[in-house]
Order: structure tokens, then C-alpha cells, then sequence
């Protein structure tokens, strides 16, 4: 039974460093105890713990305008986050789980801010029929979280940029993002703001449980611990070269002929590249596959490498690579 | 539910055969039932070690990802790749949906038969109200 109640506040908007924060939190999470852990990040996608980041996420776009692509343990979708949206976990043991009170806190404090917030289906609030909220669940070993997003006044044109799926034909194993319209909070009621809804959590938290909360004890935040997750998060076979094999195709037509690119991808890396093009250049398409073989899905290591063999029309060709908005 | 006698069960949900020093492991219909909808299972490779009461891989259902671990130590010599592209199976007959089979077997979690593994279940159960 949840007998002390913890808050955290995130001090940071880095997502590999707060997602790191959070798994710590859960690893030291002792019987009795629900943390509520509050979080921002920057201008961050967020994708589920069995996605394909290129799938859900325009990833080139996204890091050329200084943002950060993480990968969270729990499942679903696709997420944008800037310093708009605040984002909660409840970290507690299984035995405690109960998704129904820890959604009451939140539809709790949403409520006293004047939104009309209801619980749709199992994963999202909305408010007069739009979400501003979803939630995502992870249990290990007796342990588990819910998080959640809470969309007070993001950028939904940059969320719209950002999660729209490449016009190339992506085909990933693992799960899909189901899209949603979406709604601000403060479209519903002006006068909230990411302080005003803080606030609002903690009194919810504490009401709803019926107890007092006190601040998370600072050695659980073992800075070494925290930084071994950190390095996990960051790297980049983590966000971006999970086994989860995908498959990409895309093609194009120039005056000198058509050209179309079969990719099959494993660990984020091209394991075998197939070719078929109408061109003149008798070596256009060996070349190009012996180039791409063995190269990392990253769009500038692809384009040095079929620069470096010299490919025929190369510049079409990465012309044609980027237009896919990988 | 269904708690054939013949398998050894962890408190983590997974059950254990074992075929000629090769242990299958998998998760129990009670598992799978808390699951609900299976819809990706992350395995790990040929060859990887498996450590008992650590992760070997993840289950993503509709409610929740849950660590899947590991009931011994050990090196994995199959995988049931069936399962990426039909991760329904588990909810269907989780116990013909095995994940993993084990060899060099140099440690095992504590188990449970059967019967005491029924008898955690319905105390799960009533915890979680």
C-alpha cells in the first residue's frame, strides 16, 4: 500500500539525461513509496521503446534545427516535446500500480484549472473531445511507471513538421504511432501555464492519496547511476540502431533516366542495397550498392559515401536521398 | 487459467521446460492474460548470454512494455523468430509461443511448480484488487 509520497522536479530539458533521471527513480523506488517526477524537455521527439526512428520521426530535419531524438523504455507512439508540454511520471512498486488513482491525479489538477478533462480509452485525456494528454506504461522486475505528456502550449506546427512521416516507403518491425488531433490546454483555458499546472499536480497528488509529499531524498540520485543511463540514452545505437530490422525504397526520374533504391536496414546500419536505374552508366548501380552497403542510416555518412565512389549523377542521387526527409 | 504441471514457473511470469539440458523459457497465461494484446516482442540474438533475474528482452502489449527475465544463466541457442512477425501467438497458446531456449546452464532462479505457482497467481490477483 502507497504510504509516503515523493515529489521530483526535473531540473534540466536535456531528454537523455531526464529519461535517465526517471529510470534511476524507478530502480530505487522502495515498497510504500509513489514518486510523482515532473519534466520538461526541449525540443524533442520521443519515440517508444520498439520503434523505428526514421519511421515515426524526420530526423534530419529535427536535428537541423538543434533538437534531440530519445528513445523512452515504455511503449506506444511518437512524441514532440518542447517547454510547452510538461511531462509526469508516477514510479512505484507493481504491487501499488493503479492506474485509476494516478489518472485521477492528474484529471484532478486538470480540473481545478477550470479544463473539463476526461479519461478516452486507456492511453489519453481530452478535453471536449481533443487530447491533450497521453500516457505510456513500463513494468521491471516489481516495479513500474506511468508517464504521460501534458500539452499546455506546444508548437503544434513544429510537432507537425517533425512527426510526419518520410514520403519514402519505410517498411520497420516493431509498433506504429497512431495519430491523434491534438488540443493545447491553454486553447481551452487561456490562463494556464506550465507553473500554474505544477502546481496543481502536487496539490492533486497529495489529495488524491490523502497524504503529505515530501522532496525525493538527494542519494537516490546517484550521479553515477544517473550517468550510466545518461550514456545508454544518448548513444547512438540506442535511439537510433535497435536490431528491429526496416526496409526503405524510394526513386526518382531525371533527363539522364529513372533511378529506384532498395535499402534493407538491421542495427540502423544497410545491410544490403539493391539498385535498378535505366541510365547509361553501365556502373551507376554496382557502385552504388557496393557504396551504400555496410554505410549507417545517417544521410551524411550516406551522401560521403556515394561521393567517394564516385558515383554517376551522385548529386541527383543525394538530392534524392534528402528529399525523403529521413 | 491454464498452469500445465509439467512446467517450473518464476514469480516474474515466465515458465521454464527443460529438453535435454536445454531450457525453453516463455511467459505463463497469466502473463499474457495481465499483458493483454501482445503487439511487438523484443528478443535477444543467437549466442547472447542470459543471466537469471536479469532481462533477456521486452514485451510490448497494448496496455503496457514489460522486461522479460530470464529464469536461468545460461547462452541462448534459439530464438522463436515467429514471434516478430506474429507476436499474437503468445496470447493465443503461451505455451507453445516459447521465446527462448537456453544451453550451458550454469544457474537457475528459484522456481515454482505448478500448483504454487497457481496459488501466487490468485494472491497477484487479489493485490491488484
Amino acid at each position: 500500500m502507497t504510504e509516503r509520497l515523493y515529489l521530483y522536479e526535473g531540473v534540466g530539458f536535456d531528454p537523455h539525461y531526464n529519461l535517465a533521471v526517471e529510470q534511476q527513480l524507478l530502480e530505487t523506488v522502495q515498497p510504500g513509496e509513489c514518486i510523482l517526477y515532473l519534466w520538461q524537455n526541449q525540443n524533442t521527439v520521443v519515440i517508444g521503446r520498439n520503434q523505428n526512428a526514421w519511421k515515426e520521426c524526420r530526423v534530419s530535419r529535427l536535428e537541423e534545427d538543434g533538437g534531440t531524438l530519445a528513445r523512452r523504455l515504455s511503449g506506444g507512439g511518437a512524441v514532440f516535446h518542447d517547454l510547452g508540454n510538461l511531462n509526469f511520471t508516477f514510479l512505484l512498486p507493481t504491487a501499488d500500480y493503479d492506474l485509476k488513482k494516478q489518472t485521477e491525479v492528474i484529471l484532478t489538477a486538470c480540473q481545478s484549472l477550470g479544463v473539463p478533462a476526461v479519461l478516452s480509452g486507456r492511453n489519453d485525456l481530452t478535453a471536449a473531445g481533443k487530447k491533450f494528454s497521453g500516457s505510456a506504461f513500463y513494468h521491471n522486475r516489481g516495479r513500474s511507471y506511468h508517464h504521460g505528456t501534458l500539452l499546455v502550449q506546444v508548437d503544434r506546427e513544429k510537432m507537425g513538421q517533425y512527426l510526419n512521416p518520410s514520403p519514402a516507403k519505410l517498411e520497420a518491425k516493431g509498433v506504429d504511432s497512431v495519430r491523434a488531433r491534438v488540443v493545447n490546454l491553454a486553447d481551452i483555458q487561456p490562463d494556464i501555464t506550465v507553473p500554474a499546472l505544477r502546481e496543481a499536480l502536487a496539490l492533486a497528488f497529495g489529495r488524491v492519496y490523502g497524504l503529505p509529499i515530501t522532496p525525493v531524498p538527494p542519494e537516490r540520485l546517484d550521479e553515477a547511476a544517473i550517468h550510466g543511463f545518461f550514456q545508454r540514452n544518448q548513444s547512438w545505437g540506442w535511439c537510433f540502431g535497435p536490431r528491429l530490422p526496416f526496409d526503405v525504397s524510394c526513386q526518382g526520374r531525371w533527363p539522364w533516366g529513372e533511378l529506384g533504391l532498395e535499402l534493407a536496414a538491421e542495427n540502423g546500419v544497410i545491410r544490403h542495397c539493391s539498385v535498378w536505374t535505366d541510365a547509361m552508366e553501365w556502373e551507376l548501380s554496382a557502385r552504388l550498392e557496393t557504396a551504400l552497403t555496410g554505410c549507417r542510416f545517417v544521410l551524411p555518412e550516406m551522401e560521403e559515401k556515394i561521393t567517394a565512389a564516385r558515383v554517376p549523377h551522385s548529386a541527383d542521387i543525394c538530392a534524392l536521398l534528402e528529399a525523403q526527409n529521413f | 487459467m491454464n498452469f500445465p504441471s509439467e512446467l517450473q514457473y518464476s514469480k516474474s511470469h515466465e515458465w521454464l521446460r527443460m529438453e535435454d539440458g536445454v531450457a525453453v523459457v516463455g511467459i505463463s497465461d497469466y502473463a499474457q492474460h495481465s499483458l493483454g494484446d501482445v503487439v511487438f516482442i523484443n528478443l535477444p540474438q543467437e549466442g547472447d548470454e542470459a543471466q537469471a533475474g536479469e532481462p533477456f528482452g521486452d514485451i510490448e502489449s497494448v496496455k503496457a512494455v514489460s522486461d522479460l527475465v530470464s529464469p536461468v544463466s545460461g547462452v541462448v541457442c534459439a530464438v522463436n523468430e515467429t514471434l516478430l512477425d506474429s507476436p499474437e501467438l503468445v496470447n493465443q497458446d503461451p505455451y507453445d509461443a516459447w521465446l527462448i531456449k537456453v544451453e550451458n546452464i550454469s544457474d537457475t532462479e528459484d522456481l515454482l511448480g505448478a500448483e504454487e505457482y497457481e496459488s501466487f497467481c490468485a494472491e497477484c490477483e487479489e493485490a491488484e484488487g
